[in-house]
């Protein structure tokens, strides 16, 4: 048998989160169609998981569920369920049609610990895929699942999973705006800034510790950073006339910015601390909207220096002309780069519904994505596998998430308000992995 | 294409304010009496026809006063500060007892163009159609005349597309206007402009209605009472 390995985690949000408000509502995820070839996983019940408020394997399956890249197999009606490999009777799993077999067991440790193992098995070559070992708060359950998950997807796609990663977005209720911060899955929204007036254009730094945003509390646009840790917020950009659209380079040190000080909207470089900046672009016209490519070299952002709204490309270091990227129809807006670089997702507008489309940076390739009426503003996960971004039903704000080949789409509602403006935090690298005999 | 037509609608304003300002009034108002408006309608014409006839004079004024105050500048002596000139109210024109005592008044006068504050837009566009080109009008006239007063100019845009992109485009609508009264003549440090985007909508629905009626720019006097 491989050796086990501990993994002690640090789910720094859930406990750290320092004068947040907890929200109004949770948020509801419907999953509608599928990926083209799912992948079979049986989940069974871990073993004393029942104990716990947070049962593992029912949060393990909803998230592989969601993703759309999974089948989850029948729990078939042999009693009791495996906890441990020699438990596992192969022969059974392979007649109910078991691929990948996860089990497990939750044990209850001094301290008000809890260790979750879980094991996954290639019912076929009858051979452990993975093994690892949780020693964790039992307020971390539900925070340790998702990790599993995210064991479970890499294992079984190649890519990274994102289940663990955080969703920031803005409720509108009535007249009051609220900046929250969610699990990718909708749970445990926190309320971090609320106030009276619009909240737009939320994006995390690289490092998942800050926010920057857009508020209009002084009846007027201004950026702020916010400390998601201690709550510490402090103004990026007040210069004369509207400070928008921050996109944080990769490196987290500065951020690509819209001020109009100098006129027109035109693009800014300025330190993390609100120190330095220096204008970008040089136009008579709108630019707006700066993303950066994930090796910091290139910007996609949105000028109408051509009459009509267009995506266009341009190095940080100013030199050479900016290129234009979008040349089908006279709407293109908010570029977002994929984690690879090789292509962004933006806001295309088609006989006058607006969607979410993809583009191949080499091939110029476009593909529409969604068929809502007014889509906007789309965020990659940080695996690049799929797109959050906001929608509308009946006049109303929602988020929606399609998958980047278009196959699977979610949708993610408040019980109350208007949901909008998502940004899809980073991977959090904060597992500490030791080795066990 | 958005470059061009802004041009051409300045272009006109400037037109306007040489002499044309007597036709356009004609025009518009044949065109009312063909479409059989109500008396307040015809009463509007009159009142904005009164306001080209004002205006024509206190333009032809203003360029006597700089050249004027050019002649002084080049006579007069170091040391003496630059006199400070300002165009008066026409108070020829019937009214003008109201305005001197209170400006405000003319606000709520029938047919007042100042009553209206608002400048509308197509998709996607920040050019000044002529049917707003008198409001402007109206308000720089009124700036001219009362030249303590201060205004803020204050551009939105429907909530389709892109909010950073509707807030740029926001900006280049209230900056639309200040170009236009600047041009007319009040000093561009009396006009701020400021834009909220999408954020601020007067109507809710999502259809054209509604966003024809957010898609316009505010303007808003600092010390209206």
């Amino acid at each position: 048998m491989r050796s086990l390995i501990i993994v002690k985690t640090c789910i720094l949000f859930q406990l750290l989160l320092i004068g947040s408000l907890p929200a109004h509502a949770q948020l509801t995820i419907d999953v509608i169609g599928g990926g083209a070839s799912q992948i079979p996983i049986t989940v069974v019940p871990l073993g004393k998981e029942q104990r716990y408020e947070q049962k593992i394997s029912e949060i393990v399956s909803a998230d592989l569920r969601r993703s759309g890249l999974f089948r989850l197999g029948s729990l078939g009606s042999k009693r009791p369920f495996p906890t441990q490999a020699k438990e596992v009777d192969y022969g059974y799993w392979r007649s109910e049609g078991a691929q990948n077999l996860v089990i497990g067991d939750v044990v209850a440790r001094p301290g008000g610990k809890v260790e979750v193992r879980f094991r996954m098995f290639d019912v076929s070559s009858r051979q452990q895929e993975l093994g690892f070992s949780f020693l964790v708060d039992v307020r971390e359950l539900r925070a340790t699942a998702h990790k599993i998950s995210d064991l479970i997807y890499e294992k079984l796609t190649g890519d990274a999973g994102v289940f663990s990663t955080k969703i920031c977005y803005v409720v509108k209720r009535n007249k009051t705006f609220e900046l929250q911060i969610a699990d990718a899955d909708g749970y445990n929204p926190q309320v971090v800034h609320r106030y009276d007036e619009p909240i737009i254009s939320p994006q995390w730094s690289p490092d998942g510790t800050r926010v920057a945003y857009v508020s209009f509390e002084k009846r007027k646009a201004i950026i702020y950073v916010l400390n998601v840790f201690d709550g510490r917020r402090t103004v990026l950009a007040d210069f004369s006339g509207s400070n928008s659209a921050p996109a944080w380079s990769p490196d987290g040190k500065r951020l690509a910015v819209t001020l109009t000080k100098d006129g027109v909207s035109q693009l800014y470089l300025i330190n993390a601390d609100g120190r330095g900046v220096r204008r970008l672009t040089y136009s008579q016209s709108i630019d707006t909207e700066p993303n950066f490519s994930p090796d910091g070299r290139y910007l996609l952002f949105t000028s109408d220096r051509a009459g009509s709204p267009q995506i266009y490309r341009m190095r940080v270091d100013g030199r050479g002309e900016p290129r234009r990227m979008t040349f089908e129809g006279r709407y293109n807006v908010t570029a977002r780069h994929s984690a690879d670089g090789k292509s962004f997702v933006f806001i295309h507008r088609n006989q006058g519904r607006f969607n979410v489309a993809i583009q191949d940076i080499a091939t110029r390739q476009v593909q529409i994505l969604t068929a809502g009426r007014l889509d906007q503003s789309p965020t990659f996960a940080p695996n690049g596998k799929m797109i959050l971004y906001a929608s509308e039903i009946k006049g109303r704000g929602i988020l929606a998430a399609v998958s980047s080949d278009g196959r699977v789409k979610q949708r993610i509602t408040a019980q109350d308000g208007d949901i909008r403006e998502p940004a899809w935090g980073p991977l959090m690298n904060n597992r500490r992995k030791e080795s066990l005999e | 294409m958005n470059k061009v037509i802004f041009a051409s609608s300045i272009a006109f304003l400037i037109a306007g304010c040489a002499g044309q300002g007597q036709q356009v009034a004609e025009v518009e108002q044949r065109d009312i009496f063909e479409e059989s408006q109500s008396q307040a309608e015809l009463e509007r014409a009159e009142a904005q026809k009164q306001a080209q006839i004002q205006r024509e004079q206190e333009e032809l004024r203003r360029q006597l006063e700089e050249q004027q105050r050019r002649q002084e500048m080049a006579e007069r002596p170091a040391g003496i500060d630059e006199p400070v000139i300002r165009p008066l109210p026409d108070e020829s024109l019937g009214g003008s007892q109201t305005q001197q005592d209170d400006p405000w008044l003319q606000f709520s006068e029938p047919g007042s163009l100042l009553a209206e504050r608002s400048i509308y837009y197509d998709f996607d566009r920040y050019d000044i159609k002529e049917e707003f080109v008198p409001i402007i009008e109206a308000h720089a006239n009124f700036l001219l005349a009362n030249p303590e007063l201060r205004i803020k100019v204050e551009g939105n845009c429907d909530d389709r597309g892109s909010r950073e992109y509707n807030l740029a485009l926001g900006q280049r609508r209230a900056e639309s206007v200040k170009r236009a009264m600047t041009l007319l003549g009040v000093e561009e440090d009396r006009i701020e402009t400021v834009s909220f985007g999408a954020e601020r909508p007067v109507a809710f629905g999502q259809d054209e209605a509604s966003w024809s009626q957010n898609r316009r720019s505010d303007i808003v006097y600092f010390d209206q009472p």
